[in-house]
C-alpha cells in the first residue's frame, strides 16, 4: 500500500526562506521599533550590527554605515525603521534603513557624541566663520513654507527692508526624509549660476525630537560644506541644533534671522533724519563765529576813528590854544599897546590899546 | 545688489560724504546752504525709496522630496 501524499507543499530550504521573506515584506513592508540598543559593532567600516532590546526580548539589526546619521552607542534608546528579514543562515534579523535616537537622554546622548566629533575636525571653529553681507540683494531660504517661522521670518523681512529676490525652497524640516530634503536644497542652490549672497535656513520651534533633524550628522556637514555664506535660526532662544554652531551665523529664532539678515529701513531713515540735523548746528556754530568775527572788527574800527578823531579834536584845541595866544587883542588885554605909523620926530602915530586907539605926536626918539 | 539698492546705497555713500564735508577744513558757509539743500533732498530720496521697495519673493519649482 501507497504512503498518502502529504497535502504540504515541500519547500527546498532556499524557497522556504524565499517565501518567509516575502511574506514578510507584505506583511511588514517597513516596520518602526523602539529600543535599546547593545553589542553595537561597525565592521569592516561598512557594515554595523547592534542588538535592539527591551526587558522581554532582542532582536538582532544589520545597516550599513552611510545609513547611520547619529552616533549611536550601546544603552541608548532608538527608534529604528527596518524590514524584517530571514537570512540565509536562518537566523531572523532587521535590515535597518533609518535610526534615531529616542527620548530626551539619548537625544542629548548622541548630540554631544556628535558634537564632539565634529568639533574635534573644527567645524565650529570661529576661523571658519564668513561674514554676511550687510545689504543682501538675492537670499536663499530653506524652509517649510506653511510653518509659523518662515511666516515671521518674511513677515519682518519685509517690514525691515525692500529690493531683496528671496528664493525659497520649500522642504519638510522635521521628520525622517527632512535631512535629505534640506540637504538637496543646499545642493540646488549652492549649484545655481545666479548664486545667492547668503543661504538662510530656519524652522520655528518644536520638540527635542521635532528639531532632532538639524543634528543630523550629513546636513550639518552640508551647510559646513555650503559655498554661500549661512544663516540658521532653528527653534526657540534657548534651543541648541549643529547645524546653528556650524553656520557661519546663529540666529536664535527665524526672526531674529530676518533682523541679522537685513538692516531696519526705518532706523536708517532716523539716522539720515539724524544725519541732516547735524549739520544745521555746524552752519549756525559756522554763522555765530562769523558774527563774533565781524563784531570784534567792527567794535575795532569804531575805536580805532573815535580815537583818530579824539586825536584831530586835541590837535585842533592845541592849534586855537596857539592861535589864541598869537590873537594881538590878548597881548592888549594884557595891558599892551599897538603902535602904527613912523617913528620919527613930529610925525603923527596911532596908538591902540585893549579899550581905545590914540592919535598922537612923536616928540622925541631915542635909540635903545 | 539690485538696481534700485544700489541707487539707495549710492544715495547714502553721497549723504554720508556731504555731512563729513560739513566737518572738514574745506567747509565754506558760501557753499554750505546749497550743499545742506542738496543733503535734504538726498534724505528725503533715501526715505521715499527705502519705503517703496518690496522684496521678490518666489518659490523655487524644483522638489526636494524625490528620493534617489
Amino acid at each position: 500500500m501507497e504512503k498518502p501524499q502529504s497535502l504540504n507543499p515541500i519547500f527546498s530550504v532556499s524557497d522556504f526562506i524565499a517565501v518567509v521573506n516575502q511574506t514578510l515584506d507584505f506583511a511588514y513592508p517597513n516596520v518602526e521599533i523602539e529600543g535599546e540598543v547593545s553589542s553595537f559593532k561597525v565592521n569592516q567600516g561598512k557594515f554595523v550590527f547592534f542588538d535592539l532590546k527591551d526587558a522581554g526580548g532582542s532582536v538582532g539589526c544589520f545597516m550599513m554605515v552611510f545609513q547611520l546619521r547619529v552616533p549611536i552607542e550601546d544603552g541608548m534608546k532608538v527608534v529604528v525603521s527596518a524590514v524584517p528579514k530571514l537570512t540565509q543562515w536562518g537566523k531572523f534579523s532587521l535590515t535597518v534603513k533609518a535610526i534615531r535616537p529616542s527620548g530626551e537622554g539619548s537625544l542629548k546622548k548622541s548630540f554631544e557624541l556628535l558634537r564632539a566629533k565634529l568639533d574635534k575636525e573644527g567645524l565650529f571653529a570661529p576661523e571658519r566663520k564668513r561674514l554676511l553681507p550687510r545689504i543682501p540683494s538675492h537670499v536663499a531660504v530653506i524652509s517649510s513654507t506653511q510653518a509659523a517661522g518662515y511666516a515671521d521670518f518674511i513677515k519682518i523681512l519685509g517690514d525691515r527692508w525692500g529690493g531683496v529676490k528671496v528664493d525659497v525652497a520649500h522642504v519638510q524640516v522635521q521628520g525622517d526624509s527632512a535631512p535629505d530634503q534640506i540637504i538637496k536644497a543646499i545642493n540646488y542652490f549652492n549649484t545655481q549660476q545666479d548664486l545667492p549672497e547668503v543661504l538662510v535656513i530656519i524652522r520655528g520651534g518644536g520638540s527635542a525630537d521635532d528639531l532632532a533633524t538639524f543634528n543630523d550628522e550629513p546636513l550639518v556637514r552640508a551647510i559646513a560644506a555650503s559655498r554661500i555664506p549661512t544663516l540658521v535660526g532653528v527653534g526657540h532662544e534657548v534651543d541648541e541644533s549643529l547645524a546653528d554652531m556650524v553656520a557661519d551665523v546663529r540666529a536664535a529664532t527665524p526672526s531674529n534671522a530676518a533682523q541679522i539678515l537685513v538692516p531696519d529701513k526705518h532706523e536708517i531713515i532716523r539716522s539720515v533724519g539724524a544725519q541732516l540735523q547735524s549739520l544745521i548746528p555746524r552752519m549756525m556754530r559756522t554763522i555765530e563765529s562769523y558774527e563774533v568775527d565781524i563784531r570784534t572788527k567792527l567794535n575795532r574800527a569804531l575805536e580805532l576813528a573815535v580815537a583818530a578823531v579824539d586825536n584831530r579834536s586835541a590837535q585842533v584845541e592845541s592849534l586855537k590854544s596857539i592861535l589864541s595866544q598869537l590873537d594881538p587883542r590878548t597881548v592888549l588885554a594884557r595891558g599892551y599897546a599897538l603902535l602904527r605909523g613912523e617913528a620919527v620926530v613930529g610925525n603923527k602915530v596911532e596908538i591902540e590899546t585893549n579899550k581905545a586907539i590914540l592919535r598922537a605926536e612923536v616928540l622925541d626918539v631915542k635909540n635903545k | 545688489m539690485s538696481k534700485t539698492s544700489k541707487t539707495i546705497q549710492e544715495k547714502t555713500t553721497e549723504l554720508t560724504d556731504l555731512v563729513a564735508w560739513f566737518d572738514s577744513d574745506e567747509f565754506s558757509l558760501e557753499e554750505a546752504l546749497d550743499k545742506f539743500k542738496l543733503a535734504e533732498t538726498l534724505a528725503s530720496d533715501i526715505e521715499k525709496d527705502l519705503l517703496a521697495l518690496k522684496n521678490d519673493i518666489q518659490v523655487v519649482k524644483q522638489k526636494f522630496d524625490s528620493v534617489d
